[in-house]
């Protein structure tokens, strides 16, 4: 059950650089692009972010537009609360095969999280943590 | 090289003692089950609890706390797999002449005080998605399991309910967990992260578990009388670490298996009694799988068809696991370790099993991004 507006607290502020460097990701969002590193050498996607390249060991990464298209790997409805959580119960948690070869967790904006199911195709689409932040998401796109 | 003694807390929720407390109470229950003097314990591993995990120097810490001055020290940062790791490498230690006596410690206290911060990328691109806890990431590995082979959760409910059995005889369980479980109650249980349901999880609770390794000779020195060889070991962390779509419904075990299985001559129809780790129900039902019980993806009809009970035809987890004793946070890998080793001692009382030449113990640590699970541990131990 949704909480009253009042009672619902603000999501937290995901700050970049605390890991790795991130800030190519961030700026990305800024244009509603999604960028993710990007190993040269093996031309392979990695995500999450890493200190090197999970292929090779070494630091030659680069960041790239991926395309947000994909089709959903794993998906889970979300029903327990938890920070961030706030008036976003039920949620569509999904696993996302992106074309590019490489996975992502996201949610599903776009469909009741009951309707969301494996297999479905689906594109890139921008949530707002905060009038100032937009995290990437997906839509389910239709058949 | 042998498990020589075990000692074990009772589970309890929000108890309001510390990791140190747990840990005094088993490692003093510990030195009195085997009469193993403070004086003769030369090593000691110890696993990072979550409630304590704010001190880079808790492993030194306990030392102190249990007045030892160990030569060889080990802090086991890998979950659920630390005391079976533990073990391993306390056997290692002890054959490298790094210590002759070593006690493998696992005690924690996340229902009184959480201490974590996973940190790393969760802040940035896991925690804004909602993959906050366990289950939601279990949520997503069982929906794919459920995909490619499909899911009776009739038998999920079977492996609570069975477990349930054990637990329900188990004076160490936590208290409000001992009482009777039925398919209907399963079925009822609320979702937590579809289709994982409430009874597919553990409990988090407090507790503690101690072991004792040694060789099989200074445990004859000491005037031990009772203990187990374990005889294969086996472990891998971050399995396919380096697939970006590898297939998450395999996991670490199914390249442990077959190590456990070659080292020790054993195979699955061999196993006595199995005694996976079981956060949750899912991973039961892929480690009867990963080890062969059951061939992949058959593992709901090989449960629907298999007595899972402490008389049946392959007993699991037969002090009822962590799904029903209730898990002591990350002492939670010791938990079933001390039941193998209670059955194999003949010491299980009222759920005492009849065969017990061996036992299969398996660990399993830490949730990863998007994929199953961190660290697999297995272990087979022998009659001596």
């Amino acid at each position: 059950m949704p909480k009253d507006q009042e009672q619902v607290k603000p999501r937290p502020t995901p700050r970049a650089n605390k890991y790795v460097a991130t800030d190519r990701f961030w700026q990305g969002t800024e244009d509603r692009e999604l960028l993710l590193q990007y190993c040269p050498d093996t031309k392979q996607y990695q995500h999450y972010p890493r200190p090197v390249s999970i292929y090779t060991g070494k630091r030659n990464l680069e960041w790239r537009k991926v395309a947000g298209t994909g089709t959903i790997y794993a998906a889970t409805i979300v029903r327990v609360p938890g920070p961030g959580m706030d008036g976003r119960l039920p949620l569509s948690v999904v696993t996302v095969e992106l074309d590019e070869g490489v996975r992502i967790l996201g949610n599903v904006l776009n469909a009741a999280p009951e309707t969301v199911a494996i297999g479905q195709r689906v594109e890139l689409a921008w949530d707002a943590i905060s009038n100032d932040i937009a995290y990437p998401a997906f839509n389910l796109v239709e058949a | 090289m042998v498990i020589a003694g075990y000692s074990e807390t009772l589970v309890e929720f929000k108890s309001g003692r510390s990791a140190y407390d747990f840990a005094g109470e088993a490692f003093a229950g510990l030195l009195a089950s085997t009469g193993v003097e403070k004086s003769v314990v030369d090593g000691l591993s110890v696993t990072v609890p979550l409630s304590e995990c704010a001190n880079p120097f808790f492993a030194v810490y306990m030392t102190e706390a249990l007045g030892l001055s160990p030569t060889w020290l080990n802090y086991g940062g890998m979950g659920g797999c630390s005391a079976t790791g533990g073990v391993a490498r306390a056997m290692t230690a002890i054959r490298e002449g790094q210590c002759e006596v070593a006690v493998v410690l696992s005690a924690d206290a996340p229902s009184t005080n959480w201490a974590a911060n996973y940190g790393a990328f969760r802040g940035e691109f896991q925690d804004p998605v909602g993959v906050l806890s366990p289950p939601a990431a279990f949520g997503l590995l069982m929906s794919r399991y459920e995909h490619q082979y499909g899911l009776n959760y009739e038998a999920l409910a079977k492996i609570s309910i069975a477990q349930r059995q054990g637990g329900l005889v188990n004076d160490n369980a936590f208290v409000k967990l001992k009482k009777q479980l039925t398919v209907e109650d399963y079925m009822n249980s609320r979702m937590i992260a579809d289709p994982l349901r409430l009874l597919d999880c553990v409990m988090f609770c407090d507790g503690g578990n101690a072991f004792l390794v040694t060789s099989a000779a200074k445990a004859k020195e000491l005037g031990i009388e009772k203990t187990v060889r374990p005889t294969a070991y086996a472990e891998v962390t971050n399995f396919k670490g380096a697939d970006p779509v590898a297939d998450i419904t395999e996991t670490g075990f199914s390249v442990l298996a077959p190590k456990v299985f070659a080292k020790s001559g054993l195979g699955p129809k061999d196993i006595n009694s199995f005694h996976p780790y079981d956060d949750f129900t899912i991973a039961v039902m892929m480690q009867l799988e990963d080890f062969g019980f059951c061939a992949k993806g058959q593992g709901s009809d090989y449960v629907m068809a298999t007595d899972l009970g402490r008389h049946g035809d392959l007993p699991l987890n037969t002090g009822g696991g962590q799904l029903s004793a209730g898990q002591p946070g990350l002492a939670s890998g010791g938990l079933n370790l001390a039941e193998a080793v209670r059955q194999m001692f003949g010491e299980a009382g009222e759920r005492q099993i009849a065969k017990t030449q061996n036992a299969l113990v398996t660990g399993i640590g830490v949730i990863p991004y998007a994929r199953n699970w961190g660290t697999s541990t297995a272990m087979i131990l022998e009659a001596s």
